[in-house]
């Protein structure tokens, strides 16, 4: 018996040594990083500053063939010409680019898109307007632009771009007198980002301008978070006139529903119930709602995907300017250096409840909260230099409205890098065989 | 009356050769007295005989003559014939010449004399030769040689005498034992060759009897029996001429003679080559059945007659003097080559027959018990085959394979999956795998292959080099080679084959045997073949001294074919041999017997050890990096968990799912309770299930996998359910009857939940096999994973990306191909993870590798294949990484280009231009322009060499740890992987495996260890 009893007492030793010993296999390695945003170039006659939350912030010019980069040394860093590569670890940089005078535009500086939609600008005679494409990779990049009018879709344009280069096109070239202008920029191959700037003129008369902030993809749910409204005034009779311009990328018609939401409640606007749009036509609408509140949120739903973006008349020191406002993804944690700006953050959603840091440019810091339903705003101070998003309310949008000297912009809300996990790649021989 | 005066008529002289022959003499001189028609005169010629044969002879009053000792038979005759008087009767006067082993039947000269009484033409004439114990075996009747220069005989291998033979033929010759000849023509041709001492004098002789234009006849109505004494080595050959006095070589080497010196010219160059092949391959064969003597004897026969090419040429001039037609005369007499190559297929045949299927009494019934009248009464059946499925052993093995084949239903095809990587085209790619000291496998490996490579090589070749037939058939047959293995241990446990069956089946049907052949494990499915035998083989593991040395050689050989193909066996061994020395020593403290102990530890040890050294250098290999103990062939994957190993089941993909609970515990549980054999085996199961449970919760990395994973314990599980069944055997074997014999109480029960769980974990392992086992991991696929233009380039490397996983647990791995995708035998020789590699390849995912292009470029990469499908956003990534072009986006996947120069061999100037070299597929032959640095992209290894105008260059360490040789001069350069280590090992390895072979082989015996009665 005593063997026996032996016997099972190893089998039963063997069961717990090994279940103590059972190491954890090792877990799959991850690699966290910020990819290096890209901030469009300034044109001639244009200036242009870029936000930056930290001074040690890095950067390089787009040119510099080398892999040094240098510290901003400053929190707004004014942009003489080149487009510049900003490791910017989270905080995204905005830049703010103005004609003096005429018009100002923000957008975000942001990382290597797979896909880029532009709602906004038109390839008329009037037109001024640039589509700027950024190779910011060591190799050559192809990408196609793809145009839609009121004309339907226009040629495919394939371009290449050398490493590390700008090619910037006019609109005019993209669906040459048409009006209503939307572009698809789809990179085939390379790091490639885009940045719009509409710019309309009338001989020396200057109309406005604005960046068109671009739509990462198309959906079926758009919400422009941020659209201002200037009260009609003495004087001022096309302020807050507003133009949506929609495109249903699709190869069917579709049908859409917007939605205001504004201060003053939640409705549908006459004519915007179940509004059919042809497919592949770019097709605007006037949206004037009666609304008290200087700054209004849309709610685009659709049967099949759709962009969009709303066009506002603005007054700026008795000077006509324009914002185009675009659609925003729905917000995540991220930061977002506002250096010198004091933008009108508007949020919207169903429900909103914000929790943000303000980060002022002394380094302090102080906590914000928002609450409210469907539209919330929130002035930031002159004095901050970021805001960092910390928690939010599922399904809520953003987007900051900022109002210059020169002119009126649009900022969308985003991460212009998100944080990227890219599993450490392991080295296995099985991935030679099928 | 005319056939008596014909016997008148002739004159016949006997002469009998003695030389100590005294056991054989007595009979003789009694058989010559009784002749029914008398010699007329008789002599004897004794060759200085120690024994009583001069005395035997005197005292029959038989004339003698003395010679030396050392006096050949040839030239005792002519001493013989000098001293006989001087022929008178011209053609009627002949010379009967007689053995001192040989009888003639009483009736033997009369008929020789009948026979060449109306035949004038003949010389000589032979009788038939009969064994001298059996005197039913036909030993010859006529002679003649072949042309690798056997004793021809044209019969059957003791071949019964039926008068099937008789009759009066032409031959070549006769056997001078008992022969006739013709006393004038005799002395025309000068008797018989001098150079021929002993030994085919006689065919000789009738060749140039024939050549001289007479004839020469057996007849088989003159009867002798014969015992062959020299022959069969029952006496020393002392003739001058045999070395060591051994008569093999004697003979080996007067065949020889006798064929280069009468042949024609023509035919010697044919008849050389004919004799040293026969020589070698009768010398291997020798030294297989352990007779090296013999084996030398064979070598030296032949050596010490090409070392005398003079001989011959004397040989030859002399009997061009006395020949009267052509040599081409006696062509009718040599058998044909085919024939040859008919009889030695037919002895080899026999004996694997004889050993393989010993003659049994087909007739169970006596022939006394047997009732005629019934036989005729009863109808006769006819169903015989139908019958046949009845037999448990027919059943079983058929519905074993309808199951295998449902469950194979995706295997008919090259088989690739799970561990089982894609087998090669032919043999010809395993042996070079195996023989090569450099495999370009990754950034290139000189690990020592693995000897199982070998093995499947050797068994590729038989079935004429289809290595990926060898392969599916492997894994299609495995389970009833499974079955066939266990079912031979089965039935040594127990008679009944309703018992041994369905445990056999059960075995071929067990976890592990379902998990192995479902995931690719070479190793346990030969290990589940093999391990029934090993206990056959060592059935007395506690007594060991009572097996016999040859069969621990035996042993060692299967283990050492265990232990090429998983050195898991060899920790296996150790164990066993471990404990059982424990108890040896145990055993040995109290009876003091140390002749006892040091004769077990020598066998144990012999049986640990020697294996290891058979599959040496990876063995050795293995004690610099131990994971190898713990690793099996193929590509590395997973094992299951602690929980899967209790219950008998090694886990990981193809296993059967953990619910599928079999017996195998419950068994080795109620074993080890049992009060029969089965709790002995049942200790040994729960040894293997203890030491598997163990392993299991290891994690290795290996076979070119960086992650670490854990042990397949297949091995230890193989051990585990041959002890589960074996020990079920026993216990059902027995269970009937005690319980039949017993109250109802536990073990009833026991017996009852045994049954009902063993039939419901094969009703259910049978449906998940047949259904979802189907679509287990080892399927035939002919797709690869390399686009056709990345293989054009020869030995280009490119790092392939790929996402490998379940949809909800992808990873990124990449490996290094060199075009192809990877086959069998290279992911065990593959190297480490480079880190510099990867850390670039990590890079150049997240999107910071700027540098990686540079690495890959340093390390001879040239393109990065991204297999589809792919994370886009990583190919973005790389897109705008930099230092890739990108050269094509198919549905395979996309690739890009590394710039900047790059190759297998990169020259680099000392204006720091680099330039590609050609380079073969491991060494090269090129020209270097002007001094300057020569990099070779592969894993520095002390062996890679290169050689520039007869001088080795400097070779340096690059800053990758790449190879880097220092070119002084420009001039032609020979680039080589020095394999003089890895061939001194193959032939070692070769060395041990043959010597192993013959020491497990059964030994032949030498002649003179032949009982009388076998030599008949």
């Amino acid at each position: 018996m005593k063997r026996e009893i032996t016997a099972m007492a190893a089998l039963a030793l063997s069961l717990s040594v090994a279940t103590l010993l059972t190491g954890t296999i090792q877990p799959t390695g991850f690699s966290e990083i910020y990819p290096a945003v890209v901030c469009p170039p300034t044109l001639n006659g244009l200036s242009s500053q870029i936000s930056i939350s930290s001074r040690q912030t890095q950067f390089q010019n787009l040119e510099n063939r080398s892999t040094k980069t240098i510290p901003f040394n400053v929190l707004r860093y004014p942009v003489s010409k080149d487009s510049l590569i900003v490791s910017a670890t989270g905080v995204t940089p905005v830049v703010w680019q103005s004609r003096t005078g005429s018009w100002a535009g923000g957008t975000i500086c942001s990382g290597p898109a797979a896909s880029q939609w532009f709602v906004g600008a038109s390839s008329d005679v009037r037109t001024r307007g640039r589509l700027m494409i950024i190779n910011s990779g060591l190799s050559d990049a192809i990408v196609d632009v793809q145009a839609f009018s009121e004309n339907g879709k226009q040629p495919l344009k394939s371009l290449e771009l050398k490493s590390k280069s700008i090619s910037v096109l006019s609109l005019d070239s993209l669906a040459t007198g048409d009006q209503k202008l939307a572009v698809h920029v789809v990179p085939r191959s390379g790091r490639i980002n885009s940045f719009m700037i509409d710019e309309l003129g009338a001989g020396l008369q200057t109309l406005g301008g604005d960046f068109v902030n671009p739509i990462a993809s198309e959906s079926k749910l758009l919400i422009i978070p941020a659209i201002p409204n200037q009260l009609p005034r003495k004087g001022i009779k096309t302020a807050g006139a507003h133009t949506l311009r929609i495109l249903s990328v699709s190869e069917t018609d579709a049908y859409f529903t917007l939605e205001v939401l504004s201060a003053d409640g939640r409705f549908v606007p006459v004519g915007f119930n179940t509004r059919k749009i042809s497919s592949g036509i770019v097709s605007e609408f006037a949206l004037s709602p009666k609304i008290s509140a200087s700054a209004f949120a849309v709610r685009i739903t659709s049967d099949e995907p759709i962009v969009a973006s709303v066009s506002s008349i603005v007054n700026i020191a008795g000077r006509r300017d324009f914002v185009w406002s675009s659609p925003t993804p729905a917000l995540v944690p991220m930061a977002i250096a506002l250096t010198g700006l004091s933008p009108l953050i508007a949020f919207a959603g169903d429900v909103i409840q914000v929790k943000m840091q303000i980060t002022f440019v002394n380094g302090k810091n102080s906590l914000v909260s928002i609450v409210g339903t469907d539209i919330a705003t929130y002035r930031v101070p002159p004095s901050a230099r970021s805001v960092s998003i910390l928690k939010i309310s599922s399904k809520t949008h953003a987007g900051a409205l900022v109002a210059s000297a020169n002119g009126y912009g649009y900022i969308p809300f985003t991460p212009g890098s998100l944080l990227t996990k890219v599993e450490i790649p392991r080295s296995n021989i099985r991935v030679l065989i099928p | 009356m005319a056939a008596e005066a014909a016997l008148v008529r002739h004159i016949v002289s006997a002469i009998i050769v003695t030389h100590d022959g005294q056991t054989w003499l007595p009979e003789t001189v009694a058989a010559l007295a009784s002749q029914t028609r008398p010699y007329d005169q008789i002599l004897a010629v004794d060759t200085d005989s120690q024994d009583a044969s001069v005395r035997l002879l005197k005292s029959a009053r038989i004339p003698i003559i003395n010679a030396q000792r050392d006096c050949g038979f040839g030239e005792a005759i002519s001493l013989g014939v000098n001293s006989l008087k001087p022929s008178t009767r011209g053609n009627n006067e002949w010379i009967w010449l007689i053995h001192d082993d040989c009888a003639p039947a009483p009736s033997a000269l009369e008929n020789l004399l009948t026979a060449v009484d109306d035949r004038p033409h003949v010389a000589m004439v032979g009788p038939k030769i009969l064994g001298w114990h059996d005197r039913t075996h036909l030993l010859e009747i006529g002679v003649s040689i072949s042309g690798n220069g056997a004793r021809w005989t044209d019969l059957e291998p003791v071949e019964y005498d039926q008068g099937q033979h008789d009759g009066i033929r032409e031959v070549l010759s006769v056997s001078t034992a008992g022969a006739l000849i013709r006393r004038d023509i005799f002395e025309e041709l000068g008797g018989f060759d001098k150079n021929l001492a002993l030994f085919r004098d006689d065919v000789d002789f009738g060749w140039r009897v024939r050549v001289a234009g007479h004839s020469v006849i057996a007849a088989s109505s003159a009867v002798v029996f014969h015992a062959q004494a020299s022959a069969s080595e029952r006496r020393t050959v002392d003739v001058k001429g045999a070395i060591f006095q051994r008569p093999l070589l004697l003979d080996r080497r007067n065949a020889a003679y006798v064929l280069l010196a009468n042949s024609s010219w023509w035919m010697i160059p044919w008849l050389v080559l004919q004799l040293l092949g026969s020589a070698i391959a009768r010398a291997a064969g020798y030294i297989l059945g352990k007779l090296p003597g013999y084996a030398s004897d064979e070598l030296l026969a032949v050596a010490s007659l090409i070392m005398r090419p003079g001989l011959i040429i004397k040989a030859r001039k002399d009997r061009k003097a006395k020949r009267l037609v052509s040599s081409r005369i006696v062509s009718t007499f040599i058998p044909p080559l085919w024939s040859q190559f008919r009889l030695s297929t037919q002895r080899f045949t026999e004996v694997i027959r004889s050993k393989l299927l010993p003659s049994a009494d087909t007739s169970t019934i006596s022939i006394l018990d047997s009732v005629e009248e019934e036989d005729l009464l009863v109808p006769s059946k006819n169903s015989h085959w139908f019958r046949l499925l009845g037999k448990p052993e027919v059943a079983g093995f058929i519905f074993l394979s309808v199951i295998t084949l449902i469950a194979s239903r995706n295997r008919l095809g090259a088989l690739i999956g799970g561990a089982l990587a894609t087998s090669p085209d032919g043999a010809r790619d395993l042996w070079r795998s195996y023989f090569d000291s450099w495999h370009l496998v990754g950034m290139g490996s000189a690990q020592a292959s693995p000897p199982w490579i070998a093995i499947l090589a050797i068994l590729s070749s038989i079935l004429f080099g289809k290595a990926q037939l060898l392969i599916t058939l492997l894994f299609l047959s495995a389970p009833l080679l499974m079955m066939w293995s266990i079912l031979t241990l089965c039935r040594k446990l127990s008679r009944n084959p309703w018992i041994s069956v369905p445990a056999s089946l059960l075995y071929a049907i067990s976890p592990v045997a379902i998990a192995a052949i479902n995931s690719g494990r070479l190793a346990t499915v030969v290990a589940l073949i093999i391990a029934p035998q090993i206990p056959q083989l060592l059935n007395n593991w506690k007594k060991i001294e009572l097996l016999s040395w040859r069969r621990i050689y035996a042993s060692v050989f299967v283990i050492g074919v265990l232990y090429a193909f998983t050195l898991l066996t060899c920790l296996i061994g150790l164990g066993l041999v471990a404990f059982a020395t424990f108890n040896d020593y145990h055993e040995f403290y109290f009876n003091k017997n140390r002749k006892l102990f040091i004769e077990r530890m020598s066998k144990r040890l012999t049986l640990l050890i020697i294996p290891f050294i058979l599959t040496a250098p990876y063995s050795f290999e293995a004690l610099l990096s131990p994971t190898r103990f713990l690793a099996e062939p193929g590509l590395s994957v997973a094992g299951g968990g602690v929980e899967d190993v209790l219950l008998g089941n090694p886990g990981g993909v193809g296993a059967l799912p953990l619910w599928l609970v079999s017996p195998i515990l419950l068994v080795l549980i109620v074993g080890l309770f049992s009060s029969s054999r089965a709790k002995e085996i049942s200790l040994f199961g729960v040894g293997f299930l203890s030491a598997g449970i163990i392993f299991s919760s290891f994690s290795i990395s290996t076979h070119g996998d960086s992650a670490n994973v854990r042990v397949w314990v297949g091995t230890f599980l193989v051990g585990t359910t041959l002890c589960a069944v074996a020990a079920c055997v026993v216990i059902l074997d027995r269970l009937r009857s005690v319980l039949m014999s017993t109250n109802l109480h536990f073990r009833h029960f026991f017996a009852a939940l045994l049954l009902l769980f063993t039939a419901l974990y094969s009703i259910t392992s049978i449906a998940w096999l047949v259904s979802l086992g189907a679509g287990s991991p080892v399927q035939s696929s002919r797709s690869t994973v390399m686009p056709a233009y990345l293989s054009v380039e020869r030995d280009t490397k490119t790092l392939v990306l790929r996402e490998v996983g379940p949809n909800d647990a992808k990873t990124i791995q990449y490996y290094i191909s060199r075009g192809k995708d990877i086959a069998l035998g290279e992911p065990d020789v593959a190297p480490k993870q480079n880190l510099e590699l990867g850390t670039a390849t990590q890079a150049l995912i997240d999107g910071s590798g700027i540098f990686s292009s540079k690495t890959f470029a340093a390390f001879g990469i040239k393109y990065v294949f991204v297999k589809s499908p792919f994370n886009r956003t990583i190919i973005r990534t790389i897109d705008g990484i930099g230092g890739f072009t990108r050269t094509s986006a198919t549905s395979t996947g996309v690739v890009w280009k590394v710039v900047g120069v790059t190759g297998r061999l990169v020259f680099i100037g000392k204006d720091g231009v680099s330039q590609l070299l050609e380079t073969g597929q491991v060494g090269a032959r090129t020209t270097v322009v002007q001094p300057g640095r020569v990099l070779l992209t592969e894993s520095f290894d002390r062996s890679w060499q290169i050689l520039e105008n007869g001088s080795r260059l400097e070779r340096v360490k690059s800053e990758q740890g790449l190879p880097l040789f220092i070119a002084t001069e420009s001039g032609e350069i020979s680039l080589l992987h020095d394999g003089t280590i890895r061939r001194a090992w193959l032939s070692f390895e070769i060395t041990v495996w043959i010597t192993l072979l013959v020491l497990a082989l059964p030994g032949r015996r030498r002649k003179r260890e032949f009982a009388d009665r076998e030599l008949s």
